[in-house]
């Protein structure tokens, strides 16, 4: 069984109780405080009304209920990374309860359940010098302190690392689509509950971004299996997680529950969630993956499974939108995009936004209209993404657009044959293999630009 | 002789001050011009150093000014230094302070009060000061009574505690201390207001309380509290509130008994509440970022433990593991939640009294200021019970005011008017017009 607390920083302009920034520069620490996120004494927090905004829009698109009243309170516990030594936190009156996320497992739907949803502060970063269980000293980067976090806890619901993925993937979707995170800046991290039949619950701290959870996870309950084969049981622990090494590394043996000691935040009000504010904001919630993956299926007619893999980027399926209004044949266009346009996309370690709808418009419209072979435009893409260079300058560096005229494939087909004699007496003997070597060479002496149906249709006819 | 310097020759004699500022200038001309204004050394002070009667902080020099700070500079007040109280306001005689006791400016054997103890006594000695005081559970009360001075503690928010080094935040509340009702009614008029930078702050408009500085009484309705005038109080205060009362009346006011059924939860309930908070607030101090430190040495929790344990003074220790006890789980419902639901019924309590009489009036404490050598032998529960006067107000969040209202044994005593939400106006019109009638306000000869 998994359950997660992901921890969201939001991406408000300002930080959660001052007005320092949110958007400051990792390279140059303590640079971005005050005497609030420092916690200096007289200094007091005023809440940032963006982050309630934006955590209320959060908990809608988790399907979370609202109370009629939420408080902050302290969170108290001694370590250097507070200013204050106490977090400013919600305890008893989270900001929402009760949603969930409906995830998809190869096409079977599952409601993964939010217990709640609530708002806090972002510690300062910690430094380690050497590694957290044996540093000699530690450095202390208060920029972080008082970045707006929301804390989602989920019902332990998740039954293996893949759907932990899966989980996440779609959270991130939401997230860009509502606008609130934004990853130059912000960060997202959990902290995993894992137990295996028979053992006692493991917390697994420290899992960064969206990409760890799935190793982490396979990783610690790899480890549990083996530690219940060897010694029959597990026993209850906190955990971190490393990511340099992808390994869990015990970090506190079997403790009790920590105590924080928690009372009501004196120095803010209690906030009123008033009817008119929550519609206002229901009134302004953007379509979210869902609805969108839906709006997409049937709009575009594309498989339901191809528009879910879509809006699972936000910033894709707007690329995709943005290209559908010109080209029109949308199952080729989803192929493109989902297939070798990503793939180019992660080969150069580049996002969507730095692809030039343009220049893949412009590259399309080849496609569409078979100006160009596939095969030609498997390696125009690949110049296209990797340079930005416009598609039909490409196209005309590698000799022009494709050949679909019969005579002059003909042509070369007739040559081809010429020189391979043997291969051609081969395929006559029923060797098909010939066949494949001789549409190779015929496409290598047109420079892949003929147009490969037609390639096998003539030399088919010649043979 | 020089302002500073008559200041330093009263503080050599009276040990009333942390810290005199003795480079001091006024910022302009305004309402305090020709005033000196004290500070109690809990505000912070940009570029002036703020202790907090604790040794934790003490070379601590703030980098921004409390918001009532800022105020008195705005309005030309000359801020001569910051005044000796109880480390962190943890305390009704200001004999926990880890730096000087103020002593009694009528006599030097006995406490001024506390914890704003140093602001009571300079403003019986100084004539147009101003001392910008500050109360959790009474400590603006107390050293007003004791000292024989006039102490406003408002409503709760209606001073931002901007700059304020907390000690209970949810009762915190900046105030004034001065020589007479007038003057007190000055600063407070200065001083109040809502502050952006104290969410908890009150935004409502601030009237010239000079202007309710008026003698007639008439139509004013006075409750007495009876659960006030139980035993414990001593039989001479006693006395000279019944002639205080004698005396409204002539100006009148018609009085009436009235019943504060939950007063007698205040005191533990208020306790409670302020050391849970208090708890919480001192935790920021560790010698890591600021304040007193020692090297380091060990992880952080044993460095943090040791620093602790050195800079902070035994009440400190006192009300943090108090604090630390009444918030832990297994114990939280039955402390401090419960004191946050008492609280809350002592608020209604006072609510049904105000739905009857404008004000209510009682003596302000128990007892004259006793002397250290009487006080070194109380306990700290006795201790604590000197505040039963004044929590149940404080717990309220509700204004109120002391003024002097005789002497018993050559010792001021001192009348307490309690007023409902915001009704500062009202406290300071009825305690002006006893103050004229009764003409006891003197300052104390040194």
């Amino acid at each position: 069984m998994i359950g997660l607390e992901i921890h969201v920083q939001l991406a408000t302009k300002s930080k959660m109780f001052c007005r320092c920034p949110t958007g400051y520069d990792e390279s140059k620490p303590n640079t971005a405080t005050c005497s609030i996120c420092l916690g200096l004494p007289g200094s007091l927090p005023v809440f940032n009304k963006k982050v309630l905004d934006y955590a209320v829009k959060l908990s809608m698109a988790l399907n979370c209920t609202f109370p009629k009243e939420t408080y902050f309170s302290r969170k108290i516990y001694f370590y250097p990374d507070m200013g204050k030594n106490f977090q400013i936190t919600q305890n008893e009156s989270p900001l929402s309860r009760n949603g969930y996320i409906e995830i998809d497992l190869n096409g079977k739907k599952k409601k993964i359940r939010i217990r709640r949803v609530h708002m806090e502060e972002d510690p300062a970063k910690l430094i380690h010098i050497g590694k957290i269980t044996d540093a000699k000293y530690t450095l202390m980067d208060y920029n972080r302190s008082g970045m707006p976090l929301c804390e989602i806890v989920t019902e332990p619901d998740m039954e293996s690392p893949e759907e932990a993925r899966i989980f996440m993937n779609k959270l991130n979707s939401i997230l860009q689509h509502l606008g609130i995170f934004n990853p130059d800046f912000c960060t997202i991290k959990a902290d995993a509950n894992v137990s295996i039949e028979g053992g006692e619950r493991v917390e697994v701290k420290n899992i960064s971004g969206f990409k760890s959870i799935e190793a982490a996870l396979k990783y610690e309950i790899e480890r549990q299996n083996k530690e219940m084969k060897s010694s029959g049981k597990i026993e209850r622990e906190t955990r971190h997680f490393e990511t340099e090494t992808g390994t869990t590394h015990t970090l506190r043996k079997k403790e009790a529950e920590a105590d924080y000691g928690y009372i009501f935040e004196p120095d803010l009000p209690v906030i009123t969630l008033e009817t008119d504010y929550l519609a206002k904001m229901r009134d302004v919630l953007p379509e979210l993956p869902d609805a969108r993956a839906k709006r997409i299926h049937e709009q575009y007619k594309l498989d339901k499974s191809v528009a879910d893999t879509i809006v699972l980027d936000k910033h894709l399926a707007d690329f995709f939108e943005e290209c559908a209004k010109k080209i029109k044949n949308y199952e080729l266009l989803a192929n493109w995009v989902l297939g070798d346009l990503l793939k180019c996309i992660n080969y150069n370690s580049i996002t969507i936004n730095d692809v030039s709808k343009n220049g893949f418009m412009e590259l399309m419209e080849f496609i569409e209209k078979e100006k160009i072979s596939p095969r030609q435009a498997k390696e125009v893409i690949k110049v296209f993404v990797e340079k930005g260079t416009s598609p039909k300058e490409i196209v005309k560096k590698m000799g022009g657009e494709a050949i679909t005229n019969d005579k002059e494939i003909e042509a070369v087909v007739k040559k081809v044959l010429e020189k391979n004699k043997k291969a051609v007496d081969d395929y006559e003997r029923g060797n098909e293999n010939s066949f494949n070597f001789l549409f190779g060479q015929v496409m290598r002496e047109t420079k892949s630009r003929a147009h490969p149906d037609i390639v096998r249709r003539v030399l088919k006819k010649l043979l | 002789m020089n302002i500073i310097n008559k200041v330093k020759d009263l503080d050599r004699k009276l040990d009333c001050f942390i810290t005199v500022d003795e480079k001091s200038k006024p910022l302009c001309e305004g309402k305090l011009s020709g005033y000196t204004v004290s500070v109690k050394d809990c505000f912070c002070t940009n570029g002036l150093r703020t202790t907090a009667g604790s040794k934790i902080l003490e070379n601590y020099i703030p980098l921004f000014d409390a918001t009532v700070v800022e105020k008195v500079k705005n309005e030309g007040g000359l801020i001569i230094g910051k005044t000796a109280m109880d480390e962190f306001g943890f305390g009704t005689f200001s004999a926990n302070c880890a730096y000087k006791i103020p002593k009694n400016p009528w006599d030097l054997n006995r406490s001024c009060g506390g914890s704003s103890g140093g602001a009571g006594c300079i403003s019986a000695v100084l004539e147009k000061h101003i001392a910008v005081a500050e109360s959790t559970g009474g400590s603006i009360s107390a050293p007003a009574s004791f000292t024989g001075t006039v102490g406003i503690t408002p409503t709760y928010g209606r001073c931002s505690r901007w700059g304020l080094l907390a000690y209970a935040n949810s009762l915190d509340k900046p105030g004034i201390i001065a020589g007479n009702v007038k003057d007190a009614a000055l600063g407070l008029s200065i001083i109040a207001g809502y502050d952006e930078k104290d969410s908890t702050s009150i935004n409502e408009k601030v009237p010239d309380y000079t202007k309710s500085c008026r003698t007639n009484l008439k139509g004013i309705k006075i409750g007495i509290p009876k659960e006030y005038l139980s035993e414990g109080i001593d039989e001479k205060v006693k006395s000279h509130f019944y002639k205080a009362v004698e005396t409204l009346e002539s100006l009148g006011a018609k009085t009436e008994k009235v019943s504060l059924p939950m007063t007698k939860y205040a005191l533990s309930s208020y306790y409670i509440i302020a050391v849970s908070e208090a708890s919480t607030n001192l935790a920021k101090y560790c010698g890591i970022r600021y304040g007193a430190t020692l090297p380091l040495k060990g992880n952080f929790d044993e460095f943090a433990s040791k620093v602790r344990t050195k800079y902070f003074g035994e009440e400190a220790k006192r009300r943090i593991m108090l604090g630390t006890f009444t918030r832990m789980s297994g114990y939280r419902d039955a402390y401090y939640l419960k004191a946050m639901k008492i609280r809350q019924m002592i608020i209604d309590d006072f609510k049904k009294a105000f739905k009857k009489v404008d004000v209510l009036a009682s003596p302000t404490m128990p007892v004259i200021a006793p002397r250290f050598d009487e006080i070194s032998k109380l306990t700290p529960l006795q201790n604590w019970a000197m505040d039963i006067l004044t929590v149940a107000p404080n717990l309220a969040g509700i204004p109120m005011i002391s003024v002097p209202c005789g002497f018993a044994d050559n010792m001021p005593v001192g009348l307490h008017i309690i007023g409902n939400h915001l009704d500062e106006s009202k406290l300071i019109h009825t305690a002006y017009a006893y103050e004229q009638k009764a003409n006891l306000n003197r300052g104390a000869e040194i």
